[in-house]
């Protein structure tokens, strides 16, 4: 509320009051965590747009859509965890996992689909109760159980699939509505679930008391606890969501491509962190939002499909990704907004 | 330990006027021939304690000597090895601080008060959020929360952060225990106890973290603090429990002694203690 002073003496002019109004203004946007990643997707998409001709084409708009809705919905489960101060890197095992159950289930022994899918998310609900229990009670990181589990999913994929890959060509409601072409636009199914998903937790963690505990939990546990918050049922909660709606993403894909491979998901644990990174999220817990990590998935993806339509190899983009958030990270460290870590 | 004198720079001045405390009150929280060992190590001896709403005692005394586990047993992060705790008239045990909490005996840590990552609103409200209850959500009350942390922070004038919306991260160590002990106030709080409140503090911020014990003593809370600082207990302690070795040596009230007579009493106490 101090800023004018350094104007004192000087007549108060019409300007300057405004110029007050404008910083007041400006400082208030910076409070908004999704501005810099908003403005970083809008030079992507600047970009691309005026490097190629036909960025705006639905096959593009297909393609990065496709691509963005499953590692943003991976992402928001990622960021919720994020936030409350843990990591899931079973994720991407999981967004195999549970569709080749669910196919496995559904296709191949003939269970009735809904009963299968119900089974198999929750499997992949199953597998988040189990990270959260060791983390939680036998106080270990997370980042190692869940790389545990990641190996563990890994290898049940192998076994399920042995090197096959599932092919679905019958149409079913399920996978119809995970799936679906959106009518005669470009967009499919999941996009319209990963806008559901991401306002439905957006709301979660703003506007409920559960939210404000996530964000108290990973912020420092020591206060939070000491003003009541139930912080481990908190991290539990927050592994199985982020294990649920990997698998959830998982069985859209299926649904979107009628094929699984234990292929599907490759990555997706570290693309999903990276978009929630890319998004604002901090890594050390306390900070983030759901648009931010969503925005960051489709920065994700806007370049991975920019890069092919510019002639880049398609394999050469996450090299660029990996530039892209180190220098990320060292912008968010330099203007301290990963919070009071530092301190 | 210090020997600087009582008002530093002039800058902490000390009340002359001040209601009596009111000793024909019931107590608030008193500690009966309290013992406690670590394992074999003994480190409070036949401890008899007594806070009265309203009235802030100041526990001092050196290292180890036992004011961090009084405060401990106090605020039920520790369970006594022999005698009773009796809270407004009751005898009580605490197995858990959360216990303690409910009762209303609110402990404020200077690296412990508030979560960096929160608004201030967010801080204010956490754990005890006021919310609309839909079903199983619980809907926090957004407006009505910024608007009450707003006028209960109002009288702190922090200068740090512009509004109630903004992190706390960049609020000063005085800066958050006001808001803890504000938010303590509000929250009817009626035994405060603070370890160090004032360690490593500017003199500003001092003021300030002692102006908000004496707001919490207008309310009525009791208080209880340790500090090392004597120039920092003085002007707001009505009872200065001087500790050695795990047992009460010295209590002082406000009135039977004058403030410098006071002063020179425990600095020739913690000279001896000093060698």
């Amino acid at each position: 509320m101090s800023y004018n002073t350094s104007h004192k003496g000087m007549p108060a002019s019409i300007s300057s009051r405004g110029r007050a109004r404008i910083r007041a203004f400006a400082e208030s946007l910076l409070d908004v965590r999704e501005l810099a990643p908003g403005l970083g997707l809008l030079f992507v998409v600047l970009f691309f747009t005026l490097q190629t001709e036909n960025f705006w084409s639905p096959e593009t708009m297909t393609a990065i859509s496709s691509v963005a809705s499953t590692i943003a919905i991976v992402a928001v489960g990622v960021t919720m965890l994020m936030i409350s101060g843990e990591f899931d890197l079973s994720v991407g095992q999981n967004f195999a996992f549970t569709p080749i159950v669910w196919a496995l289930l559904f296709v191949s022994d003939g269970i009735n689909q809904w009963l299968a899918l119900i089974a198999a998310l929750g499997l992949a609900g199953t597998v988040g109760v189990i990270n959260g229990l060791i983390t939680t009670v036998f106080g270990i990181p997370s980042f190692i159980t869940t790389l545990g589990m990641f190996f563990v999913l890994e290898g049940l994929n192998n076994l399920l699939i042995t090197g096959h890959q599932l092919i679905m060509f019958q149409p079913s409601i399920t996978m119809w509505l995970l799936g679906a072409q959106i009518g005669n636009t470009p967009f499919y199914m999941p996009l319209v679930w990963m806008v559901i998903i991401a306002f439905v937790f957006w709301f979660v963690l703003t506007h409920l008391r559960y939210g404000n505990w996530v964000f108290a939990t990973g912020g420092k546990v020591g206060p939070a606890k000491a003003m009541g918050v139930a912080t481990i049922r908190v991290k539990r909660i927050n592994f199985v969501m982020s294990a649920l709606l990997a698998g959830l993403a998982g069985c859209m894909q299926f649904s979107y491509l009628h094929t699984v491979t234990q292929g599907q998901g490759q990555n997706y644990e570290l693309l999903a962190i990276t978009a929630a990174v890319l998004g604002g999220t901090s890594l050390f817990g306390g900070v983030g939002t759901v648009w931010g990590s969503v925005i960051g998935a489709y920065l994700l993806a806007t370049i991975q499909i920019g890069l092919v339509l510019i002639g880049v190899p398609g394999s050469f983009y996450v090299t660029f990704i990996g530039v892209l958030l180190v220098i990320v990270v060292i912008a968010n460290v330099r203007l301290g907004r990963f919070g009071g870590n530092q301190a | 330990m210090s020997r600087s004198p009582v008002v530093a720079d002039g800058a902490i001045s000390v009340p002359e006027k001040r209601p009596a405390v009111d000793r024909t009150r019931e107590p608030l929280f008193e500690l009966r021939s309290i013992s406690h060992s670590y394992g074999r190590n003994k480190a409070i001896f036949d401890v008899n304690l007594v806070v009265w709403p309203g009235e802030v005692v100041a526990l001092v005394g050196d290292n180890g000597a036992g004011k961090s586990t009084l405060l401990k047993i106090f605020a039920g992060y520790l369970e006594p090895t022999s005698g009773s705790l009796r809270f407004m008239g009751e005898e009580v045990r605490f197995r858990t601080p959360a216990r303690a909490r409910a009762l209303g005996i609110e402990a404020v840590y200077q690296d412990l008060a508030i979560v960096d990552q929160l608004s201030l609103w967010r801080n204010f409200f956490l754990g005890k959020e006021i919310v609309h209850k839909v079903g199983p959500l619980r809907i926090l009350r957004r407006r009505r929360m910024r608007r009450e942390a707003e006028t209960a922070v109002a009288k702190l004038g922090l200068t740090r952060i512009r509004s109630v919306e903004q992190p706390v991260l960049a609020l000063s160590g005085g800066e958050r225990q006001s808001v803890a002990i504000t938010r303590a106030i509000y929250f009817g709080a009626k035994l405060l106890l603070l370890d160090e409140p004032t360690a490593s503090l500017s003199v500003r911020e001092t003021r300030n973290v002692l102006a908000s014990i004496e707001r919490a003593r207008d309310h009525d809370l009791g208080v209880l603090y340790i500090d090392h600082n004597m120039s920092h207990v003085l002007p707001v302690a009505d009872r200065v429990v001087l500790l050695e070795h795990g047992r009460i040596v010295r209590t002082i009230d406000r009135g039977e002694v004058g403030v410098e007579e006071l002063q020179e009493l425990i600095a020739r106490r913690a000279q001896k203690i000093d060698c």
